[in-house]
This record gives C-alpha cells, structure tokens and sequence, in this order.
C-alpha cells in the first residue's frame, strides 16, 4: 500500500525554473569561474610555450608574428647540449638536498612552535614568518654578502670561533658553490613548509598522545607512532610543492653564482633563461628545456601521489 | 629629395640656412654660439610627438640629466628603462619581442652585430649631420658604429684597458711597478711571503661580456695574440698565445696569489673592492675604474690607486659602446633627435653628453675632437694621471681586432662557453688545453645553432 506523504510545511516554495542544481554541476558552476581563470592565465601560456618549442622563434620572429616550424629539432638540439644535462643534473641534485632538509626542519620547528606551554615559540612562529616575507631576489643578494670571501660575515663570524683558519670561497668554489645556494633557498622557503606543518599539528587532537602517555609510550613513541602518521598527507603535500618548486629555482642563482664558477650552478629555469632570454634569443630552445622541466616535475608529482599519498589512505 | 653626399634634405638645408641667418643676427656678438646653433641639431624635426623613450644600461644620474635638457630644449617628453649592464640586451629584446616602442637604445660591441642580425638596429646614413658625425668618429669607434659602410649608430663612451696598483702597498714592498709578466709573479710571490697581501692580484674575471673575456683577450694581445683572424679562424689551438696566456692566468689562482674574489668582481665591483686595500694590483681592465677606486666617497683609500701600463710593448686594448637608433621607432626624426642628445651634440651643438660622461665618470669619448680638447684632461685629472692614461690609449686596438667573431652573431652565446670554460680552468676544473679545445668545438655549436 502506497503512503502519500504530505509535502513539508517548512519547505520554501519552489519556483518554476529554479530548482536547486544538483551536487555535481552546482560544483562544476562553482569551480568554472576557477577553470576559466586558470585557463587564461595558466594553460594557455603554457600551451603557448609548447607551441613555441616546436617552432624556430627569436625576438625578430615574435615581433613579425612568422614562426617557422622546427619539429623537433629543439628538443634534438636541448639533448645533444651537455650543458643542459649538467643543469638537469645539478638540478636534481639542488631538489634533493632542499626538498628533504626542508621537511625534517618544517617538521622540527612544526613540533617546536607547536608546544602551547613555552610562551617563546608565540615569539619563534612570528619570527620563522620573516624570510618568506624576503623578495627572492634581495635574499639572494644578502646572501651573496653573507658569502664574500674576504668581507662576508659568515666567514667572520666561522673565523671568529675557531672553526675556520683561513675563508672559505663558499660561493666561488666550483665544489660548495651548489650546496651554497640551497641554503639560502631553504632560508627563504621554509617558512612555507612549517606553516602547513604547524596547521596539521593544530589538527591532531591531544588525547591520542594523552592515551599513549598512560600507556607508557615515550615522547619518541608517540612522534614515531600518532604524530608522524598523521602528518603523512601533508608531508606529501609539501613533498609536491617544494618539489615543483624547488624545481624552478633562478632568483638565488641569478644574484649569488649566475651560473658560476665554470658551470657549477647551472640549472635547469637558469638553462631556460639563458638560452631564451639573451641573444640570440633563441624562444623555442628555451621553451623546450622549460617544457622538459615542466613534464619532469609533473611525472614526479605522480609519483609521489601514487607511491606515498594513496598508500595513506 | 635627399643629397646623399652630405645627408641632407633640401628641406634640411633650408632649415638650417633660416637658422643660420636667425643665429647670425641674434648671435652676433657670439659667433660660436652662432656657428652651433647652425648645424642640423639646432632644426626642429617637422612632425610632431608626444614623448620618446629610450632604453639604456644604467649609469649614475647621466639620462635624468639629458632627459631633462631635452626637455627643456623641444618640449618633449623623454621616458627611459634603464637596466643593468649584464640585463640589458635580455632587457631590450624582450621589449622588441613584445612589440613596444623603442625610439633609442644602446650596446656595447661585444652585443652590437646580434642587435643588427635580429634587426632592431636602423642605418643612420642620410640622416642630417650623420655623415659629419661619422668623420669626427675615433678609429675605435669607426670600426664599431660603421658596420658594411653604413653609419650604424653613435658613440656612448670609449675605454681602455689599464692595470692600476695600490700605492701605499707598493711603497711597503720598496719595489717600482712590474715591467713583465715574470716580474708581476716575483713580486706577487714576494708580498705574498711578507705578509703584505694575501691575495696580490685583483683579476676582473666575473662572468659577463666584457669582463672575465676581456681579461683574457687584454692579456692575450699584449703579448702578441689574438683570438681570430681577419678570415674568422680562431687561433686557440696548441701552442697559441691566448692558451698559454690562460695557463698562465690559471697558474696565478692555483698559487694563491690571484684573490678568490677575482672570478665574481665586475668593473665597479672591482674597483670597490681594490679601494679597500687588500691587493697590490688589479687589472687589466678599463681606466676608468680609477673613478671609483679613487673616489673618496666609495673608496677608503680614494687616491691611492694608481695607473699603470701594460708589459713589452704596452699594447693593449680598448672598445667603444655605442648608442642606436632602433627600427621600433615611433618617428625617424624625433628619435634621431634623441639619438644625438644620448649620442652625439644637443641643440646649442656642443657633445653635453660627452663632455658630461667624461668629467663626471672619467669615460673617453668616441669623438676625436672631444678626445683632443681640454675636457679630457681637466675632467679626469681628479681620479689619475691623465698624460699616463693618454699615453696608453696611443697603444689601443680596438677589440675587435683582437677578437674578430664580436662582428658575428653568434659571438654572444660563445662568449656564454668562454665564461663557463675559463672560469672551470681558473678554479681547476680543467686545465687550459681543455678549455681552448672546448671552445674551439664550441664555435661550429654556435654557429650551428
């Protein structure tokens, strides 16, 4: 026997033509402003930089609005350039050190900011904030002060507690002069990494840790078993960003090495610029190293998700 | 219809005769205010803008000056972007690409045949006093701004390369100024061990253009080299001057008598930094670093920093940059206009920039006459000896004699190898026969490419 329900007295009145989308295309109304904006500002340079990469293309040519098709020569040409391997090289190398000693210290000063009892670290959460406020550009030049040679304070204040006899040429030296660079990039860029570790800490809630504390665990414990799962997710989150990023680095290298000495800090955004950015302007070289650069950091984007971020979940 | 004998228009000339018979009444009393306001830079172009631009690498206050001065004299606007040295041809193309307006801009030489290659540069050959200007050109600047016979632009400011030492170090080592390169070693060897420098040398070896390169191609003409040939075949092989002039420089690194610093300094860097007194010597690089070196408010021991010539004979090398006029333009005449102002004689027809550059920041001029008048020897008198620096510009080639590819498009990127590879074999990396045969292969890349 069919029950006819009574409509619901508190439900508004329903008007002919605006019924309540449904869940799927009100989310796709309400993501589209995004898509589009995204789209213009996002894929189409991006799209563009790959059409250029297949075309032989100079400023003449951008000017004229004529771009001869090259296939894939510049592709050809971009594997055949040791110089572009070594950036790629030194790239990687410049990633690695930078995306792991970004996580431990994000992770690290996460715990230590996070502590609610020590009134400094209200002063430590202020103060991790300032380099991320530094213009990357203007890091990089004090930098390149800290490291002078002869003048710099990094080897004043090294020299000044007995740790070094004589300057180290921590810029200039075909064999620091990488390492030099990475830290003031991390300098700059963890604040990032601590604040998204900071949120998730705040979002772990106190009685898992006060569960283990009566179970005996140590402090050890309860980081390696509650803590450290749990900020799983957002250590891969930052693992993609930092890694994308990172990736692209040009400001540090650019006021501190310019590349220097020889080719010891050649990378792959600085490859790109050079190649596209000073004559003879050579555009489509320099889109497809850029392109190279773009799908390297987009494979290892899936990488992450798929190795680390669905095994979390 | 134009006189391409003397580059003018008959509408030009009766300009100009107008101006001169205005000039000669209210001028009488003084004729070369007369004479000046004669030429063709004294004549209003017949079209009409609202502003120009220009854009240029910076230096001190000099386009905010003649900016204004035009101004002053035409009622235009003048807009500049102004860059640093190293980012200003990315600055320029970049611009060019864009599709912007480009009334003016400038190079060095080193960047000059890539700008006429990509097609930004605009013959000045018919313009009015083009041609006048062109006869007063200096040899250094003849061979720059006249390229395939046709009057490619005007000149910035020319240079040369000279080594400068530290006087009161020098008075330490009770020792006179090196006379050869075995000589420099001696004594660098020798202050090293005293304990009077720990780093005797200055080297001007920071990647760019003209600095680390020319260095190397100073060092590699004074004692008999060059880089190519008038054909275009490089002399780098085995054996060469420039190789074993760059296992020599690589050899002053390795002892320790070449400051570390060396390889990151450019011109101005440089110079500040030899103001500090640490080193005994710094060069070879342009003269007019003794206007920083010496200039008491960047320098602590302004005064001290002394001109000195090159070994054997003397010879060394020097280069001119010049001011262009861009195909960009947005009026011939209006940006030749600026053109003169940046480089070449203002409507009273005196070289104001010239002149300005030279007592203000002790540049050479790319005009002989200016080179020959008073304002050479009274402008640069505060930072040095200017008969010593006269001396040593008589013993200059221009560069590209030395280094033949800088009238090639493709010397920029090789200069991009040059860097990489002298500054690997300066710091050990590899040793000079690499990097010469590096570079060798590196020339058919760039051609290639």
């Amino acid at each position: 026997m069919a029950i006819r329900s009574e409509p619901a007295a508190a439900a508004p009145p329903v008007r002919a033509g605006r019924r309540e989308l449904a869940p799927g295309r009100l989310a796709l109304v309400m993501n589209l402003p995004t898509l589009l904006t995204m789209a213009l500002v996002l894929a189409y340079p991006i799209g563009y930089a790959a059409w250029l990469s297949f075309h032989r293309v100079g400023p003449a040519q951008l000017r004229r609005g004529e771009f001869p098709w090259a296939g894939f020569d510049n592709y050809v040409r971009l594997f055949d350039d040791p110089l572009f391997l070594l950036s790629l090289r030194n790239t990687f190398v410049f990633v690695a050190i930078v995306v792991v000693v970004e996580i431990v210290l994000a992770v690290a000063i996460g715990l230590l900011i996070n502590q609610q009892r020590v009134w400094t670290s209200r002063i430590t959460r202020v103060l991790i904030l300032l380099p991320y406020a530094i213009p990357p550009i203007a890091n990089g030049l004090i930098w390149s002060f800290l490291y002078s040679f002869q003048f710099g304070f990094l080897n004043r204040i090294l020299f000044t507690f007995g740790l070094i006899e004589e300057p180290v040429n921590w810029a200039g030296h075909p064999e620091t002069a990488l390492y030099a660079v990475t830290v003031p990039y991390i300098w700059r860029t963890l604040p990032f990494a601590v604040l998204l570790v900071h949120a998730a800490l705040q979002g772990i809630g106190t009685e898992l840790h006060e569960a283990a504390a009566v179970d005996g665990a140590t402090a050890w414990q309860r980081f390696r078993h509650i803590t450290l799962p749990l900020l799983l997710p957002i250590i891969v989150v930052i693992l993609v960003l930092r890694t994308s990023f990172a990736f692209t680095v040009f400001e540090e290298i650019r006021a501190i090495t310019q590349g220097g000495p020889g080719d010891a800090t050649w990378v792959a955004a600085w490859y790109s610029y050079k190649k596209a950015f000073e004559p003879p302007n050579d555009i489509g070289l320099g889109a497809a190293s850029a392109w190279v650069l773009a799908l390297i950091v987009g494979a290892l984007a899936i990488v992450y998700v798929k190795t680390i971020y669905r095994r979390i979940h | 219809m134009r006189d391409t004998a003397s580059g003018w228009s008959r509408r030009d000339l009766l300009g100009v005769s107008a101006g001169a018979l205005a000039a000669a009444v209210t001028g009488f009393h003084d004729p070369h205010r007369a004479l000046a306001q004669a030429g063709p830079w004294a004549v209003a172009p017949k079209s009409k803008v609202d502003e120009l631009n220009f854009v240029v690498w910076t230096y001190g206050d000099i386009y905010t000056k003649i900016s204004k001065k035009f101004t002053e004299d035409w009622g235009v606007k003048v807009n500049g972007t102004i860059s640093a040295f190293n980012d200003h041809p990315t600055k320029l193309m970049t611009m060019f690409a864009g599709g912007e307006t480009i009334d003016v801009s400038q190079s060095s030489p080193f960047s000059f045949a890539n700008f006429i290659a990509q097609g930004l540069v605009e013959p000045l050959d018919g313009l009015p006093g083009a041609a006048e200007y062109a006869k007063d050109f200096t040899g250094f600047t003849k061979q720059v701004a006249i390229q395939g016979g046709k009057v490619m632009g005007l000149p910035y400011f020319s240079a040369v390369w000279v080594w400068n030492y530290h006087q009161d170090l020098m008075d330490k080592t009770k020792l006179e100024p090196f006379k050869s390169y075995e000589e420099l070693l001696e004594q660098c060897r020798k202050v090293k061990k005293d304990g009077i420098c720990q780093y005797p040398i200055l080297w001007v070896a920071g990647v760019g253009l003209e600095q680390l390169p020319g260095t190397w191609y100073q060092m590699t003409w004074n004692r008999g080299g060059t880089f190519f040939d008038k054909d275009g075949r490089h002399q780098l092989g085995p054996g060469s001057i420039a190789r074993e002039t760059l296992r020599w420089w690589a050899a002053t690194f390795k002892e320790e008598l070449a400051d570390p610093e060396s390889l990151k300094v450019q011109f101005t860097a440089s110079a500040k930094a030899f103001g500090a007194g640490k080193n005994l010597y710094r060069g070879p690089n342009h003269h007019y670093g003794l206007n920083v070196a010496n200039d008491p408010a960047q320098s602590p021991t302004a005064g001290k920093a002394k001109v000195w010539g090159s070994p054997g004979d003397g010879r060394t090398v020097g280069v001119t940059h010049v001011y262009f006029l861009c195909t960009a333009n947005r009026d011939k005449e209006w940006a030749w206009k600026l053109l003169q102002y940046l480089g070449g004689r203002t409507k009273d027809g005196r070289y104001t920039q010239a002149e300005n550059l030279a007592r203000d920041a002790m540049l050479g001029s790319g005009y002989q006459s200016v080179m020959d008048s008073e304002v050479i020897k009274t402008g640069w008198a505060p930072w040095g000896d200017v008969a010593a620096i006269l001396e040593i510009w008589k013993k200059a080639t221009y560069l590209g004699e030395v280094v033949n590819s800088m009238y090639q498009p493709w010397h920029f990127p090789w200069s991009d190898r040059l860097n990489i590879e002298v500054q690997k074999c300066l710091t050990g990396q590899i040793d000079a026969d690499r990097a010469c045969d590096n570079l060798i292969k590196a020339i058919d890349e760039v051609k290639r490419a």
